[in-house]
């Protein structure tokens, strides 16, 4: 008996526990515009939906976008700067049942293979909700073309330094 | 031709017939070839996205401009007096008004050459990118402001104080205190101070906005606060330059 | 009248630069405005074209007070001491450049040039040009509106007797045959003594004398001697006719009143009488200058030779 009163409390203190916790659900896709083999300076575009899954409504929530470059030996989280400017949403609230589909834009800035998650939690718990990662690789596209640059970085000077000389020419020998 | 227009031709005459303009303008250029053969030189930077590149390139044409306009402003009186041609313009029959307007006009066509000068710069790193197009757009609008407000500076420090050497350095010390940003980087402009600092300075207000549209794509609604800035900065400095040439030192 | 000034005063920044200036010139007249260095000549200059406000005193050109200085000016040619120019143009592209504040040339820019002895150079660069080109180049700036009044600081500066002779002559026909007022301000006393009809002295910022030189030289007085004196000689109980004004070493200057009788060689023999002995006579012909020193506390003017 004595067991009994302490199984129907435990029962009672996990399913008060589990009806006062946020419940979380995230998904995350791909926009089937992406390109299918980005390179760099392409823009992604990942769209997510999180939804309510508890029986309580969620006040302050925030949903933010990681990168993470899985790069064999160059492991490392990205800074999202000059990534993306539309890095989180925060201050929603959700319903219970409701969802929040959000677009994630990024603009491919480097070469290597790239996860993206993104994550949420809320102004009352604790604990942090993450998305299934997406995995994606940019291709190094030269973003500098010597083709380009060096007529232009020597003509330009030159050009002008041929006018000096022509200019300091007339000028020695104008003359009455 | 009224007398403004004629100063004015002298100014850019000064710019593109003389040994001297040609080799201010030759200097330009040299900054901006150092820089884009710097992109192609350094593997790093080579590395970069396109759009910062042009972002960069975007800045680099600023501070360049803004450097010649300093060089320019400085010499507007001073140069005009140590050199002895500043009395005949003086005793001739135009106002110090029309004078400064003349040589404020003059400074502008110069920053106008050296905007087209930029033009090849800018495509040949961000062709085959993004927000070329913005780059240079946003370059017009921004760096306009900026570079014409700094000649104006030293013009002012020029009639004022009828010394090359003195207005130039004081213009310099002013220029490379507000081109900090582009030397400090990002870190330290997070902080209060750099905060402080981006919110009133020019010079930020235009690396900022080239930031936020060349790099982020941001619209030009949200652009439009930096933009009050420089014009104000543009149109203080005018000020400023008026009352000095109202009485410029000539002796 | 050209110019009409009457006790200007003007203080810069805290120094009193002129206490009492008065300057009164007509058409056709050169006047000679002369000082020291720093007695205010230039600064006058400045107030006469508007550079400066006067603090004191009263000022008319052309008969007109000072409302509208860019109307006076289109009437007013400058010749600055120091001659600038934009030297990557050439003396013609200069002139009609410069002409352009007066609505234009009022003579073909060869004729000008020509005017001036510099027929020869239109399409050279300025910056080939000699000190004396260049001077001659500023007097053709100074004549592009064909001015009512010229104005030249140290106008023969750096050249040889021979420019400097054309530029005579030419002031000379500006302002006989075309009743120009040429005000000069120079340290030179022969250009003075050769080229104006009326001079004024300015001296620690006030006007010392103004007069027609005319009168100033009838009126100069008696002449004056330098002699070389073997000896040092007695001054005291010297005869009335004679007054020392100066010595310096073994020169001596006197002040001599020729008898009307005996004329000056009666003098000599009175002060050989007394003592005296020199070697060397020499008449100061430059009574101009005896009388700028006197009111200039004793300042020689420049001589050609060291200005030149």
């Amino acid at each position: 008996m004595k067991h009994l009163k302490y199984l129907l409390a435990g029962s009672l203190l996990l399913l008060s526990t589990l009806a006062s916790a946020a419940s979380l659900q995230l998904q995350l896709k791909s926009d089937p515009a992406n390109p299918g083999h980005p390179t760099m300076g392409d823009w992604m575009h990942f769209n997510s939906v999180i939804t309510n899954s508890g029986q309580q409504p969620i006040e302050g929530l925030v949903a933010w976008i990681s990168l993470v470059q899985v790069t064999p030996g160059k492991e490392q989280p990205m800074d999202l700067e000059d990534w993306s400017a539309h890095k989180a949403v925060t201050g929603t609230a959700l319903a219970p049942g409701a969802s929040l589909q959000t677009q994630w834009p990024m603009r491919l800035i480097q070469s290597g293979d790239y996860r993206v998650v993104i994550s949420t939690t809320d102004r009352n718990n604790k604990t942090v909700f993450t998305s299934p990662t997406l995995q994606f690789h940019v291709a190094q596209k030269p973003v500098v073309e010597s083709t380009r640059i060096l007529p232009v970085a020597l003509g330009i000077p030159l050009l002008i330094g041929g006018l000096l000389g022509t200019q300091r020419f007339r000028h020695r020998h104008r003359s009455a | 031709m009224n007398a403004s227009s004629l100063i004015a031709t002298k100014e850019r005459s000064a710019l593109l017939q003389n040994q001297r303009g040609l080799a201010w303008l030759l200097a330009y250029a040299g900054i901006l070839s150092a820089f884009a053969l710097l992109l192609i030189s350094n593997r790093e930077l080579s590395l970069l996205d396109n759009a910062q590149v042009v972002y960069m390139m975007a800045g680099t044409v600023t501070a360049a401009g803004a450097l010649i306009a300093v060089i320019m402003g400085s010499d507007a009186y001073a140069g005009e007096r140590e050199r002895g041609t500043l009395v005949p313009l003086l005793t001739a029959p135009i106002s110090t008004g029309d004078l400064l307007m003349g040589k404020a006009i003059g400074l502008a066509s110069a920053w106008g050459i050296m905007y087209l000068l930029s033009l090849p710069y800018l495509w040949a790193v961000g062709a085959g990118g993004q927000n070329l197009g913005q780059a240079i757009f946003y370059l017009g609008l921004f760096g306009t402001p900026v570079v014409l407000g700094f000649g104006y500076l030293a013009m002012a420090l020029s009639a004022r104080s009828g010394s090359v050497m003195s207005s130039l350095l004081t213009s310099l010390i002013i220029l490379l205190f507000s081109a900090s940003p582009l030397l400090i980087g990002p870190g330290l402009r997070n902080s209060a101070i750099g905060k402080a600092l981006d919110a009133v300075n020019p010079f930020s207000g235009a690396l900022n906005t080239y930031d936020a549209v060349i790099i982020d794509s941001d619209p030009f609604l949200s652009q439009l606060g930096r933009l009050v800035l420089v014009l104000l900065w543009l149109g203080i400095m005018f000020g400023v330059a008026r009352l000095s040439a109202r009485r410029p030192a000539f002796r | 009248m050209l110019i009409d000034a009457n006790h200007l005063a003007l203080t810069l920044d805290g120094n009193t630069i002129l206490k009492d200036v008065s300057l009164h010139m007509d058409k056709g007249q050169i006047y000679g405005l002369l000082g020291p260095n720093g007695a205010g000549k230039s600064t006058t200059i400045a107030l006469l074209l508007g550079l400066y406000r006067a603090d004191k005193g009263h000022l008319m050109r052309f008969s007109e007070a000072e409302t509208d200085l860019v109307s006076i000016r289109r009437r007013i040619g400058v010749m600055p001491e120091f001659a600038g120019f934009y030297e990557w143009m050439s003396a013609r592209e200069y002139l009609i450049w410069y002409a352009g504040f007066y609505g234009g040339l009022q003579t073909p820019p060869d004729a000008l040039l020509a005017r001036v002895g510099l027929a020869q150079a239109g399409a050279k660069p300025i910056s080939q040009f000699s000190r004396g080109m260049k001077q001659r180049l500023a007097l053709a700036r100074a004549l592009v509106h064909g001015p009512e009044l010229l104005i030249l600081d140290e106008p023969t500066n750096g050249l040889d007797p021979r420019g400097r002779r054309e530029i005579h002559d030419l002031l000379i026909e500006l302002a006989q045959q075309e009743k120009v007022g040429i005000l000069l301000c120079t340290h030179l006393l022969d250009d003075v003594e050769r080229l104006c009809t009326r001079i004024g002295i300015i001296d620690k910022g006030q006007t010392v004398l103004e007069d027609d030189l005319d009168r100033l030289l009838h009126d100069a007085g008696r002449p004056r001697y330098r002699l070389h004196m073997t000896d040092v000689p007695t001054v005291q109980s010297l005869p009335p006719s004679v007054n020392l004004i100066d010595w310096d070493g073994s020169w001596y200057t006197v002040e001599i009143e020729p008898s009307q009788d005996a004329g000056i060689a009666q003098t000599w023999e009175s002060l050989l009488s007394l003592g005296w002995s020199f070697d060397e006579i020499h008449r100061e012909k430059d009574t101009l200058e005896a009388r700028y020193l006197t009111l200039t506390g004793g300042e020689r003017a420049t001589s050609q030779e060291k200005a030149a």
